[in-house]
């Protein structure tokens, strides 16, 4: 790593510290962490994945809500790298999706059809207990080495203690009904999309960014932002103003792939 | 060209899977088929999660923080008296797990004077030791809580937690089921759901200007109807190949 990474480096960690106030919101920050790993670590996108309690994995954030991407995340549920990471609690890497077919049998297709062919996972562990995974994911076959791995590790225990920040997690209860929260807030904002992409006629990734440019430009919680979405009660077109023939004013209709 | 992927289980591990079929196969071998879902779900969640007795409230207007609660199944006296006490004061774990949308865990009510002072002050006249509330909850669309309580205190076990999730869940389904009429062996289609069904309710409410309640009974009513998973009827709204009627 050169001067000019480490002092990138340094911003990012300033940059997330920054954001740990009181009631800050949890997928916000995921959601900045993601794409700063991205950048930091030149990988072609990252997501976290998140324990639930009931013993699956659901997303929890992606450094882009195209839908190939959150797919990618979600199969991780049933195999690939999140999901061998979280239950060894070691980080998991792959260069070569292609030759891993029989490893990840759900996981492989998916991802090599979103154009991925390198994968790696690392823990983010809290104690003795795994509550999650960073996923970088990259289409050239190069991105897995030690180093981007170690980065990546101290990112993702950046993410964990955002997860503890968030209360005071002095215990596994509270532990639980943080992450169940986060991952219902998930949903909601899901649910928020699908009114702002029908509301705008755009796809679900310019949904999101429309909700997360609202909420950050009027220093709103993005999650509840996405409730009052979901709920029926926000003035979309403050979030999204769509012209009289209900185009979006910005860009134009992006299909989604 | 898009290609809709259908998987049996696209949001969870093994582990979860085989959890949630065991409860089910549990709730289906009760030789009572008469004997109402909720009530079924209540029965077994005394057994799994070694509680006292269990309580299920339900909110007739869904979202709103006033809704108007109603006691839909109660084991014994206590969990109905647990039930009425959140009702009249306002507060409790229930209802805050509706607002959160996560459950509640309260492993001593001794040491949680604070949260809710009137309804913990009840709760331990009557006897009452630990509470665990689980929320009927998908999103924005909360149904109600499944309410449990011990008479002595102690935590659940990761295990018991899980079980408590589960069959929330459950619960969550059997509440719509019973709402729809349709059979039950429909139940299950929630443990299949995907990221896009979430999305699709969100694109039918905002086109139909229902809420979103009524959004996923209306995407869940025509994959019924039409023979189709909920994920592949979900899967085409979001790419606008299907908009449902408003009458459908």
């Amino acid at each position: 790593m050169n001067d000019q990474h480490e002092q990138r480096l340094a911003r990012v960690l300033v940059e997330l510290a920054d954001t740990l106030v009181d009631d800050f919101d949890l997928l916000e920050f995921l959601s900045t962490l993601v794409q700063r790993c991205v950048e930091l670590l030149d990988v072609t996108a990252a997501g976290v994945v998140l324990a639930d309690q009931k013993g699956g994995l659901r997303m929890a954030a992606a450094s882009s809500e195209q839908a190939r991407l959150v797919e990618v995340l979600a199969v991780q549920a049933d195999d690939g790298p999140c999901l061998d990471c979280v239950h060894t609690g070691e980080p998991v890497l792959s260069a070569d999706l292609a030759a891993e077919a029989a490893r990840w049998p759900r996981f492989v297709p998916v991802a090599l059809e979103a154009g991925f062919h390198a994968a790696s996972a690392v823990p983010m562990r809290l104690r003795h207990n795994v509550i999650g995974s960073l996923n970088l994911l990259h289409t050239g076959p190069d991105v897995v080495d030690e180093a981007r791995v170690s980065l990546g590790q101290a990112l993702a225990d950046v993410a964990t203690i955002g997860i503890l920040q968030q209360r005071a997690v002095g215990n596994s209860t509270l532990l639980i009904e943080q992450l169940q929260t986060a991952l219902n807030s998930r949903v909601v904002i899901e649910q928020a999309k699908g009114v702002l992409s029908s509301h705008g006629g755009v796809d679900m990734d310019r949904a999101f960014s429309a909700l997360r440019s609202h909420a950050r430009s009027h220093n709103l919680r993005l999650s509840e932002l996405a409730r009052t979405v979901a709920e029926g009660t926000a003035d979309l077109n403050a979030i999204l103003p769509v012209t009289p023939h209900g185009r979006p004013v910005v860009e134009p209709d992006r299909r989604r792939q | 060209m898009v290609v809709v992927v259908v998987r049996r289980r696209p949001t969870e591990g093994p582990a979860m899977q085989d959890h949630r079929l065991r409860l089910r196969a549990l709730l289906a071998g009760d030789g009572n088929r008469a004997s109402p879902a909720l009530a079924r779900i209540c029965a077994l969640a005394v057994s799994e999660l070694a509680v006292t007795g269990v309580g299920v409230t339900l909110l007739d207007q869904p979202g709103a923080l006033d809704a108007r609660q109603q006691l839909a199944r109660a084991t014994d006296a206590v969990a109905a008296q647990l039930e009425d006490l959140q009702f009249t004061l306002g507060e409790g774990p229930g209802r805050e797990s509706v607002i959160t949308g996560a459950p509640v865990l309260v492993p001593d009510l001794a040491v949680a004077g604070t949260r809710w002072p009137a309804f913990t002050s009840g709760a331990r006249t009557a006897g009452v030791a630990a509470v665990f509330s689980f929320p009927l909850q998908l999103g924005t669309i909360g149904l109600g809580s499944l309410d449990c309580y011990r008479m002595s205190a102690g935590s659940l076990s990761h295990q018991q937690v899980s079980n408590g999730l589960v069959l929330a869940e459950l619960a969550f389904e059997a509440v719509l089921a019973a709402v729809t009429d349709h059979a039950p062996d429909d139940l299950g289609w929630i443990s299949d759901i995907h990221v896009e069904v979430h999305q699709a309710s969100g694109i039918v409410m905002h086109q139909q200007g229902i809420n979103m309640r009524e959004a996923l009974m209306r995407i869940r009513a025509f994959a019924y109807a039409h023979e189709l998973p909920l994920a592949v009827v979900a899967g085409r709204i979001v790419d606008r190949r299907l908009t449902l009627d408003a009458d459908e």
